[in-house]
């Protein structure tokens, strides 16, 4: 428990990282809300409430995206700061495992991200519906997806970012992480060719969660069959950054 | 004596270079040990080594006592170390800093934080961020980090690189208060007269291997005992001695000549001789033999030896 509290006092102490990772989950859904609202005020002939289920889906669309490049930042940053400034061998001596060391990354930065996203949750949720107006409000079941799938889509990317970044520096891992949830995968999940070899994309298996009209074309997959690709996909990073740091000269 | 390092044919290798090549090394207790040879000589890769930060190619090793690697983490309980300069996050302060490694150590650790940084002199800048350090500063800030471990043992690789002469002298008492206190200091340089200074002990090392180890002042006292003369003839002076077969090297240097005594000679019958040939002899003053010395002339026999 204190090597985890070690790990989430050097993350919120980056000044620059927490900065971004606020703009880009909570400001975004701040931001979005905001126009929303100026221009239903200018002209609520033309342009409707800022709340309802139809904006919530497009604030979670924002929140899952941007919401997605901040665990990436802050899983890259957990799993290269010790190595980066070389603190990671002065950890190493106080005798404690290599593995130890490794895992907790991945568990201080899901401990960062969270309550992030939870506040971006909190401001996207509130809004829809306190902005609603005389719109439809999102149901439970289209609330419960939209956590669902951008839980999924986080915690998957923060667990991966943190310990590809065994091998890597913190900026490769963000560019390869990025390009392969935004371009790559997407790509691969459009081959229907590909047929149902495509249930074993991260991106596909996450996105099972979402809510018909957020995923136009899923990939017929069951609830399990997504949990388990996921979990295989975080315990294969995991696994792979732990072999590296065991192995690697400190 | 209680042994704190022991090293049997200890050996690292990078592909085909040795960089510690099958080292024997005996550290007892309650000493500051001086790990002295030039750049490049394997020093680091002997502490990195002996702290499991990279793995032996061969041999034996033990801390305090326990079988590396097999009881490394009790060992290293008990172990601090700055290995190469020490390093930080430098967005953190220096107080937080030494919560993360604290937090790697036993629970005991925490409360060693403040005493640590009190016992460096650092409690006025203990929560600045480590970036706005000085060299010294981080010097340290690394002794206090070792002390959350209240070590047996502190491994401290180049501990005076990077110090003004106030520093230096800093961390010298330091180190010694340590020894005073019990602990064993290991540390590397290449510094020699700082390990004389410093230093009840040596290992002299060079490219990987142990040349010499035993007492610093029983090193430099060791070979035969040398003499400087200040005479009014600096030649009459060399004929007198060239003629005693025991008089094993002379140099000059202007009026003053520095004589090496062999078989018995004693400095009583350098006088003797000297003022009956008629050499008024001005000063007459056993010379002590520094580490430097000693050190180049093991290295030296080395190189020639090779």
């Amino acid at each position: 428990m204190r090597l985890i509290e070690a790990e989430i006092l050097k993350l919120v102490r980056r000044r620059g990282l927490m900065i971004w990772s606020l703009l880009l989950t909570v400001g975004s859904v701040l931001v979005a809300v905001i126009v929303l609202l100026v221009l239903h005020a200018v002209n609520p002939g033309h342009h409707g409430p800022a709340g309802g289920g139809t904006n919530l889906e497009h604030y979670v669309f924002l929140l899952s995206g941007l919401g997605d490049i901040a665990a990436i930042l802050i899983g890259a940053t957990a799993g290269t700061q010790d190595v980066s400034n070389g603190v990671f061998r002065d950890l190493v001596v106080t005798g404690r495992s290599r593995a130890t060391l490794f895992r907790v990354r991945a568990v201080g930065a899901l401990c960062v991200f969270l309550p992030i996203l939870a506040l971006g949750f909190a401001v996207a949720i509130g809004s829809s519906f306190l902005f609603a107006g005389g719109l439809a409000q999102a149901t439970g079941s289209d609330i419960g997806h939209y956590i669902a799938y951008t839980l999924a889509i986080t915690v998957l990317n923060t667990i991966l970012a943190a310990s590809i970044a065994a091998f890597a520096s913190s900026r490769v891992v963000v560019g390869v992480l990025i390009a392969w949830s935004a371009i790559v995968a997407q790509i691969l999940i459009s081959i229907k060719v590909l047929g149902g070899a495509r249930k074993f994309i991260d991106v596909a298996a996450a996105e099972h969660f979402a809510t018909h009209r957020m995923n136009d074309n899923p990939i017929p997959m069951s609830s399990a069959t997504a949990l388990v690709v996921l979990a295989v996909w975080a315990a294969v990073a995991l696994a792979a950054g732990r072999w590296w740091t065991n192995r690697v000269d400190a | 004596m209680e042994t704190v390092i022991e090293t049997k044919a200890l050996t690292k290798r990078f592909g085909e270079r040795a960089a510690v090549d099958g080292v024997d090394l005996t550290v007892g207790a309650g000493v500051a040990f001086g790990f002295l040879g030039p750049n490049g000589a394997g020093k680091t890769t002997m502490i990195r080594t002996l702290l499991g930060l990279t793995q032996a190619t061969a041999g034996e090793m033990s801390l305090l006592g326990l079988p590396q690697p097999a009881k490394r983490r009790e060992a290293l309980a008990r172990v601090g170390a700055i290995v190469e300069e020490p390093r930080f996050h430098p967005h953190l302060t220096g107080r937080e800093n030494l919560q993360i490694v604290a937090a790697a150590r036993d629970s005991a650790a925490d409360g060693r934080i403040d005493e640590s940084i009190e016992r460096v002199g650092l409690s006025h800048r203990a929560g600045d961020r480590v970036k706005t350090y000085s060299l010294g500063m981080r010097q340290r800030l690394g002794i206090a980090r070792c002390l959350l471990a209240d070590p047996a043992l502190l491994m401290l690789d180049e501990p005076m690189n990077g110090l003004d002469p106030a520093g230096i002298l800093e961390m010298r008492h330091l180190i010694r208060a340590f020894v005073a206190e019990g602990r064993t200091v290991f540390l590397s340089s290449h510094l020699l007269d700082e390990v004389e200074k410093t230093c009840d002990e040596v290992a002299i090392v060079d490219r990987g291997r142990v040349i010499l180890q035993g007492r610093v002042d029983e090193i430099a006292a060791s070979g035969d005992p040398t003499v400087l003369l200040d005479i009014d003839d600096a030649d009459a002076a060399r004929r007198v001695l060239s003629s005693d077969t025991r008089v094993t090297n002379i140099e000059q240097e202007g009026r003053e000549l520095r004589i090496t005594l062999g078989d018995g000679l004693t400095t009583a019958e350098v006088n003797r001789a000297l003022v009956t040939a008629g050499v008024a002899v001005s000063r007459l003053e056993p010379a002590r033999a520094t580490l430097e010395e000693k050190f180049l002339a093991v290295t030296s026999r080395l190189e020639t030896s090779e």
